[in-house]
């Protein structure tokens, strides 16, 4: 299944996932896996799957159809780790906040139903053109409908930490960016390919799918490596006085 | 193709919403000095005499039904102006807390993780408050309490209080106008 790719191609579908198998080392050895599991796992299968999916479309050896069922199998999977990693990052988010457990449980469980609705409709409506190419129209669909899903949490996420001003800490906000615009990106661009857009120049989204992926994992390396500027965290400056009097009157008002 | 372009829109208005956010929230984690100079006092007493169910009661009962809609939208929109500025030093108090929280002494940060907690239930009852105040300008005769956001308001301000007495004693905080 040899094309005829660009070297820009080429650089683009392997370039990200090397810095991919780099970030893995480098989280490894400062011991990061073990605050963030899940991401971890993401990093290697994303990395693995790519590279797989590259030396199967160099190989001649491998058909059409065998390269299209490879994409979907490793779909189905990746969609549940990249599940997995908003779950993390909702963990991470809440975990010293037991205050908003409960209502955030609730409500990113009604988003999360609510989008798979949403998806599963989109699904049903996008047209399956071409039986000899129906499994590759399938994983397009199954792509917008991953994205879709992603997306919509992770834009409830964001949503939520403003609405509450919640601040995220330096690594969570790097993952959660990153695999926002990534899911995104991806989803419009899948939109267009599952619905039957831009048939002669479907490249183009190819190449911008595959340059966002490599912004983000620039973005999780900046967001790793390079160490926040230091906020205040301590003497925090408090207004005027009056703290004795205003205590002496709330007893008052809590006694009435 | 329809459906692509309304997905296509959905996503670049997802996109750009997550970009504002990230980059609003990169920018307030820059500038975290001076937070409790932006808590704007709340006048606790005047706001429970607003939400005083026999106070409705009386006005109720001496006006016309007409006369009594009007008064009662006026004093849901005043009650509106309070519960959003609660909801306003709520968010202040999540941010004053979670800068303490960094504190390396245990008294100071176990303070600031219960303000955290309380601002942050303080913030979800105003957001149900405001939904219920807004439906009832809609139905103006219907019954109202807003008396949990009251309780849980002093709940955060004495949280409030004991951090920053333990913080920095000799400047306290003041959350209440009436002192």
């Amino acid at each position: 299944m040899l094309q005829s790719h660009s070297l820009l191609w080429h650089y683009l579908w392997l370039g990200p996932q090397i810095l991919q198998a780099a970030l893995v080392v480098l989280l490894w050895r400062r011991r990061v896996y073990k605050q963030f599991p899940v991401f971890f796992a993401y990093l290697i299968f994303e990395a693995t799957e790519a590279i797989t999916l590259y030396l199967m479309d160099v190989l001649p050896s491998v058909s059409v159809g065998a390269w299209w069922l490879a994409f979907c199998i490793g779909l189905v999977f990746e969609g549940f780790i990249r599940l997995g990693v908003m779950g993390e990052l909702f963990f991470h988010l809440l975990r010293s906040r037991p205050a908003l457990a409960k209502i955030g449980g609730r409500l990113i469980t009604c988003t999360g139903a609510v989008l798979v609705l949403l998806a599963t409709l989109a699904a049903a409506y996008a047209p399956v053109d071409s039986q000899q190419f129906a499994i590759g129209y399938r994983a397009h669909i199954l792509q917008q409908t991953l994205y879709m899903i992603e997306c919509g949490l992770i834009l409830f996420l964001f949503v939520f930490t403003a609405c509450f001003k919640l601040t995220w800490d330096r690594s969570t906000l790097g993952i959660a960016l990153g695999r926002g615009i990534s899911s995104s990106v991806h989803l419009g661009t899948w939109a267009v390919m599952a619905n039957g857009g831009m048939p002669q120049s479907r490249y183009l989204l190819d190449f911008l799918n595959m340059a966002t992926y490599q912004i983000c994992v620039l973005i999780w390396f900046y967001y790793f490596l390079v160490p926040q500027k230091s906020a205040t965290t301590s003497a925090v400056s408090l207004p005027e006085n009056h703290l004795d009097i205003w205590n002496r009157e709330l007893e008052r008002l809590l006694h009435q | 193709m329809n459906l692509a372009i309304v997905i296509v829109i959905a996503a670049a208005l997802a996109l750009g919403i997550i970009l504002h956010l990230a980059v609003t929230q990169s920018l307030q984690a820059k500038r975290s000095t001076d937070l409790a100079v932006s808590i704007r006092p709340i006048d606790i007493e005047a706001f429970r005499n607003l939400i005083n169910p026999a106070e409705d009661e009386y006005l109720r009962c001496r006006l016309p039904a007409n006369r009594f809609r009007g008064v009662r939208r006026e004093r849901l929109r005043a009650m509106a102006a309070y519960v959003h500025v609660a909801a306003s030093n709520a968010a202040v108090l999540v941010r004053v807390g979670e800068a303490a929280l960094a504190s390396g002494d245990a008294r100071v940060a176990e303070a600031a993780q219960q303000l955290v907690n309380d601002a942050l239930l303080l913030r979800r009852n105003t957001t149900v408050a405001l939904a219920r105040i807004y439906l009832a300008l809609a139905w103006p005769n219907s019954g109202f309490a807003a008396v949990r956001v009251v309780e849980r308001y002093e709940r955060v301000s004495g949280t409030a209080m004991l951090l920053g007495r333990l913080q920095n004693p000799a400047l306290p905080v003041r959350l209440s106008a009436r002192l």
